[in-house]
């Protein structure tokens, strides 16, 4: 028999609030994240705004930040958030764990490219051949950095979390593109389901707003480039949409046995019952247009979890807003629920937080959890014009109060890699 | 993982020795290194100018004739995973439909991916050509890379580069329609994501899953962040199939290799349904982390003895039942020091006793592509009752006690330990065991 896993706490630093509680009231009162690009001159590019974490303060919030000198930029996040979690779940004063014992499951991104540097030297060794290498070698070693360096592999978030925290369990990070943190909570489950694991710290972080990021998704044609509209830019569902807003941050939480929750008694803030994954196996440019995979991994974590559409109270969806993705989804919440799609609520909280990549699903499902406890629907907002192709009830503008015994949370990613994760309210 | 058993039934792989599972086998019988000078770029700037370098390879003609065109947007880590892929399902005998579209002999939504991947470097001349486009008085210029210059991308240059597209273009190719994940932990990769996958197929998620991984860090980046670290040989250019030297007295680094290596993993009673005949069976994981790993710069392990121990009360073995054990060895002294004392510390007495055998000292590290080549050596031994030698080991570093052979060594191998660890301090351990008959 698997073990129950539960949910006992939650950190989250995002470009709404840096905690858990200013996040909900920044969404409930349908606020957007979104504003200009403060991170990097980006006046000249398509896209010049972004949803950026602003006035982060790491050492507030981290207290032996100085441990932590080399972390990057979403390495600092993922700590923040790290350690919200653990004195969420009260781990703080928890003699029962064993570090053993403690799992780290991240679907963190890489670092941030030192931007600068590595284009000075491209410049710097550039001959009619392409990059002299030899010259370029020689500048490399005197301008780059070392730790710049290494922390841009992205277990580097994991080494940084078993550091503060001490564990020593298993320890993973996946980079499933926009579905990381999502597969990431998936795979913690089941470390626990499966007795390996008493407590993992799971979710993820990112940050993709630099230069390269930016303007790789820029060159896929994927962001949103409503320069003048920029706070209502990210417009899920919304016929008038046009890509999504790039976004920044992380989220962990506390996923933890049961049995050992409640014997050191914990407060239990909802328990993970279902877990579905997929491949949409089609293109890397395009998700399948019938939605099957995306339908697929719905399909599978209601299997999972052992229940029917008619038990989900309301999706999260992954609604990034760009043309394709928003109208897809659509389409396979019809293949997963049948017509049981048209009663349940689907909302994108993207609309007010942007996109955060790799900690886009763990950021989603701490909204998820809030929306079971206050029994309140986080709407889409910027929703004003409805589109043909998706007409579903994306709970518009407002959010909606709503009883929520049972709720699903989608992320898919670039490539074709679909999670969906399905959380009951704690009794 | 007792629900559902994992065998491994068919292997692929992609390393500077050999590619293809004969070829392979056969190179690391012959205790051959291919580390040589790299080629692929002048590293003549560099301190280490040697690498374990894939020789004249191109995943072209592992991809149907359709899919000739996407190799275009494949960084050399993903054709590496490509190759390795379509080796592996030929090997087991499973027909996808990247391999005959007319015959496909798998379930697509019972099949999953399970490929461990780097950080991936961008090619410096591709991205060089546009950024020199938007250059002002002699330097780079934001605003005219903003403005015109990222234009000169290619439009799908992002993904090239996505760590996650390894597995992504196999399960396109293959069609494989289950879960797919890419696991970015370093050396520890590939054995983190198939003791994962063995799960999968416990807990019936999938019928068989493409696991394992695949890197390439031959690339001025990746031998510069190397060589940041002090972890590259560089007093032995002169010399490069001697360079590294797992575990050896005269150990002065690694050597950064490229390939990498993938397994077919299928639930035990599919594999016998269809008479396939096993390597051998995923009989036990375990993983663990070192919050010291976070010090990256000093040597560390990641707990490895931790994750073998678990990986052993897993597979319901104890030390006495290991034949062998497939070491990391990555020739860094410092490191070979505390993998050794790990293994030490997980098998007690018989650490001294039982065959261990490194892959480094023939092809130099793979980084996430290591766990793949180590397992599927892993996996070839079993069937060829041979422990490979290691290759540039002569004798024992200080604190070094395991049973390691420059030559390799026949014997009956009913039970074999790997284990990896990545500079960050993640590792992770796999038993294989003989399949029952």
């Amino acid at each position: 028999m698997n073990r129950r896993v539960v949910i006992t706490g939650m950190g989250t630093v995002n470009p709404l609030a840096h905690e858990v509680e200013g996040t909900w009231a920044a969404m409930l009162a349908g606020r957007s994240g979104i504003a200009p690009n403060e991170l990097f001159d980006a006046s000249t590019f398509a896209s010049t705004f972004c949803a950026q974490v602003r006035g982060y303060d790491f050492a507030a919030q981290v207290p032996d930040a100085d441990k932590h000198a080399h972390a990057g930029r979403h390495c600092r996040f993922a700590l923040g958030a790290g350690v919200q979690a653990w004195r969420h779940a009260r781990l703080d004063a928890c003699d029962a764990l064993r570090p053993e014992r403690l799992g780290i499951y991240l679907g963190s991104g890489e670092g941030s490219l030192d931007f600068e540097n590595f284009t000075s030297l491209l410049v710097d060794a550039w001959s009619d051949n392409g990059v002299d290498a030899v010259q370029w070698a020689k500048l490399a070693y005197e301008r780059m950095d070392l730790w710049r360096e290494i922390e841009q592999e992205s277990n580097m978030v994991c080494a940084h979390l078993a550091a503060e925290f001490g564990a020593r369990g298993p320890a993973f990070n996946v980079l499933t593109a926009c579905a990381a943190s999502t597969q990431a909570m998936g795979e913690a489950t089941w470390l626990i389901r499966r007795g390996e694991c008493d407590a993992v710290l799971t979710g993820g972080a990112h940050s993709m707003i630099h230069p390269l990021g930016t303007s790789g998704f820029i060159r896929l044609t994927a962001l949103s480039t409503r320069n003048d509209e920029v706070a209502t830019a990210s417009r899920p569902f919304d016929l008038t949409r046009d890509g999504f807003v790039l976004g920044e941050g992380a989220s962990v939480l506390v996923f933890e046995d049961y049995e050992f929750a409640k014997a050191r008694g914990a407060t239990i803030l909802a328990e993970v019952i279902g877990y579905g994954a997929s491949a949409d196996a089609f293109r890397i440019t395009d998700q399948d247009p019938e939605g099957d995979g995306a339908a697929t991994a719905m399909t599978a974590a209601l299997a999972d979890a052992g229940l029917g559409p008619e038990d989900i109270d309301y999706v999260s969806a992954h609604g990034t807003a760009t043309k394709q993705n928003d109208e897809v989804e659509t389409r396979a919440v019809k293949r997963a629920f049948g017509e049981q799609a048209y009663r349940v609520p689907v909302s994108s909280v993207k609309s007010m937080l942007g996109h955060l990549i790799a900690a886009a699903g763990a950021t989603e499902l701490i909204t998820c959890i809030l929306a079971m406890r206050d029994g309140v629907i986080p709407p889409t907002t910027n929703y004003r014009t409805s589109d043909p192709a998706c007409d579903l009830d994306y709970v518009p503008n407002e959010p909606r109060r709503a009883e929520l015994k049972t709720v699903m949370s989608n992320s898919f990613g670039f490539g074709g890699q679909n999670n969906t994760l399905i959380l009951r309210r704690a009794e | 993982m007792h629900d559902r058993r994992a065998v491994i039934t068919g292997v692929g792989v992609v390393t500077p020795v050999g590619v293809g599972v004969q070829a392979f086998a056969d190179a690391l019988e012959s205790g051959r290194s291919a580390v040589r000078d790299i080629s692929l770029f002048d590293a003549s700037g560099f301190p280490c100018r040697i690498g374990g370098e894939l020789e004249s390879f191109s995943a072209r003609k592992f991809v149907p004739k359709s899919y000739r065109k996407s190799v275009k947007v494949m960084a050399r880590d993903i054709e590496i995973a490509v190759a390795a892929a379509d080796l592996a399902f030929r090997d087991a005998g499973l027909t996808t439909r990247g391999i005959d579209p007319d015959n496909v002999d798998v379930d697509c939504k019972r099949l999953g991916c399970n490929i461990g991947a780097g950080l991936i470097c961008t090619d410096l001349s591709e991205l060089g050509a546009a950024v020199n486009t938007a250059v002002v008085d002699g330097t780079f210029d934001l605003r005219q890379w903003g403005e015109h210059g990222l234009d000169n991308l290619t439009p799908l240059w992002l993904l090239k580069y996505l760590p996650n597209m390894l597995a992504c273009h196999v399960t396109i190719i293959h069609g494989c329609e289950g879960s797919s994940n890419n696991i970015t932990c370093g050396d520890a990769s590939a054995h983190l994501g198939v003791g994962e996958s063995a799960g999968w197929i416990a807990r019936g998620a999938v019928d068989a899953v493409v696991a394992g991984g695949a890197e390439s860090k031959l690339n001025p980046m990746g031998v510069l962040r190397q060589s940041l670290l002090h972890r590259l040989r560089t007093d032995a250019n002169d010399a490069p199939a001697d360079a590294c030297r797992p575990f050896d007295a005269d150990a002065g680094g690694t050597v950064i290799g490229e390939g990498g290596g993938l397994l077919i993993l299928e639930a035990a009673e599919r594999a016998q349904q269809r008479g396939a005949a096993p390597y051998a069976e995923l009989a036990g994981f375990g993983a663990a982390c070192d919050p010291q790993g976070i010090a990256a710069t000093r040597p560390n392990v990641g707990s490895l003895d931790l994750a073998v121990s678990k990986a052993m009360a897993d597979a319901d073995v104890g030390p006495d039942d290991v034949d062998a054990i497939f070491c990391q060895g990555s020739g860094v002294p410092g490191e070979d020091r505390l993998e050794a004392q790990a293994w030490a510390a997980a098998l007690g007495d018989a650490a001294e006793r039982v065959p261990a055998c490194a892959l480094t000292g023939a092809i130099g590290t793979l980084f996430a592509g290591a766990g793949g080549a180590a397992l599927a050596a892993a996996a070839v031994a079993m069937k060829r009752n041979m422990v490979p030698g290691t290759v540039n080991f002569s004798r024992p570093a200080e604190g070094v006690t395991l049973n390691l052979s420059r030559q390799g060594r026949s014997a009956e191998l009913n039970c074999i330990v790997t284990a990896a660890y990545s500079i960050g301090g993640q590792s992770a351990a796999c038993v294989l065991k003989r399949p029952e008959a």
